[in-house]
């Protein structure tokens, strides 16, 4: 484990030192406040220092005050080094942001005991972290895919269509209904639904960039959402999107099923500033229109006239407006 | 010494205490020693220079840095000279400076030989 020491005085420094490289610790040494705030503000830098209480640039309460100023960080555990020893002071220190206090000269294993203690509090603030960072991924993604949820895609979209609003970029929005899936559930059961859900989630994934995300909106509904998406390039994207759940089968414990994807697709620059709920309504009605087109195809949901669905393969040049 | 003897005056070099504090280290002890042999002479002569300016401020600074050194190395009766010195040179009291000083310098003064036959004698 990282630690960080500071103390002006050569003599002390080289003994805290040691002494913390024989306890097993990987130590950083410097020589005033400024360069161990410094080093605690890196990233990956140390989570536990000894601070000497006077030395130049910034004292030992200062650097702790100025590490706790900071939010967003991990947790720093701070313990001041000092022959000063009156209560007043004692209370200063803590009262700076410190953790704990050592007066001067210590002794090596109260020094180690004490770092201990730190390193207590320091995994205890681990696991709370871990506990909350699962908390969050719980709260903005769905239980069985992973993906994130309706609520969390929709979040992200309405942050999306004002960007590309801002920048003068399109935002694609693609709906996606397996078809029959109600079948599967009936005849194969809803394990076998489960794992269908899955290999489709992540056959969307594996189609999109990085950049981009996919949501599952409803039961056997997905919501793929293409940032920055040239609008001339949209369509193209969106078949292959929808191809991948039909271009080979999926495997199931119950065998090996043939399925197809109805998708509506939306570009955002051609309907100008709607409300989220009127965007996903009209690719909400692009799909019913693949889906009454007699499934396993795209439908482009556009604001002026309605495009002729194209036949599949869909051609490279098809062209929103004519 | 005896013990009583040594809460009174207290040692000019604490040596069991320190190879205690620093789990019989030898070659830290070496380090600590060559350490103390050049930061100790320079920190000094500031502080001569300081308080024969009357700069309270490195005064107060500079004893300070030397009563850390000090203790650390277990100089307890030297220690305690800087850290008297430190006090005066804090509450502004100039006047004693001088005297304070002169203490410091006459603990340094039984300190420094012991040191020498030390490392001498672990030389050998």
């Amino acid at each position: 484990m990282k630690i960080l020491i500071a103390d002006d005085e050569a003599l002390s420094r080289r003994l805290l030192e040691k002494t913390l490289e024989r306890a097993g610790y990987e130590v950083i040494a410097v020589e005033n406040g400024k360069l161990a705030f410094e080093e605690l503000c890196k990233p990956g830098g140390p989570r536990l220092a000894l601070l000497d209480w006077v030395m130049p640039e910034l004292d030992g309460p200062g650097v702790c005050r100025a590490v706790r100023v900071r939010s967003e960080q991990t947790y720093v555990y701070m313990v001041l080094l000092t022959s000063k020893g009156t209560k007043e002071e004692t209370v200063l220190g803590l009262e700076s942001g410190a953790d704990d206090y050592l007066t001067k000269p210590f002794n090596a294993e109260e020094l180690r005991a004490r770092l201990r203690v730190g390193e207590r509090i320091l995994l205890l603030e681990d696991r709370l972290v871990e506990a909350r960072e699962n908390m969050r991924f719980r709260a903005t993604h769905d239980t069985l895919t992973s993906l994130l949820n309706r609520g969390a895609v929709m979040d992200l979209l309405t942050r999306e269509l004002h960007r590309s609003h801002r920048e003068q970029k399109s935002t694609a929005i693609i709906l996606g209904d397996v078809d029959h899936f109600k079948r599967i559930n009936d005849t194969l059961g809803h394990l076998v639904g489960d794992e269908v859900l899955i290999e489709i989630a992540n056959r969307l994934l594996g189609e999109v960039r990085s950049y981009d995300f996919v949501g599952r909106y409803g039961g056997e509904e997905f919501l793929v959402v293409l940032n920055s998406c040239d609008p001339a390039f949209a369509p193209t994207r969106a078949e292959e999107i929808r191809l991948a759940i039909s271009h080979r089968p999926i495997q199931t414990a119950k065998g090996p099923l043939d399925l197809t994807m109805s998708a509506g697709l939306l570009l955002s620059s051609e309907w100008g500033v709607k409300s989220l709920e009127e965007l996903l309504h009209q690719v909400d009605s692009a799909l019913y229109q693949a889906k009454s087109a007699g499934r396993d195809c795209l439908r482009i949901a556009s604001p002026t006239v309605r495009a002729e669905p194209p036949l599949a393969p869909l051609p490279q040049s098809v062209r929103l407006r004519h | 010494m005896n013990k009583e003897g040594q809460e009174l005056t207290g040692q000019v070099w604490n040596l069991a205490e320190l190879l205690d504090r620093i789990d019989n280290d030898q070659e830290l002890l070496r380090d600590l020693l060559n350490i103390f042999k050049e930061d100790f002479p320079r920190t000094m002569q500031s502080l001569e220079s300081a308080v024969a300016a009357a700069d309270l401020k490195n005064a107060s600074r500079l004893s300070h840095t030397l009563k850390g050194m000090l203790s650390s190395l277990g100089a307890t009766r030297a220690a305690a000279a800087a850290a008297k010195l430190e006090v005066l040179a804090t509450a502004g009291e100039t006047t004693s400076l001088r005297g304070a000083l002169d203490a410091l310098g006459h603990e340094a003064e039984s300190l420094v030989p012991e040191l020498n036959a030390y490392m001498a004698e672990v030389h050998h």
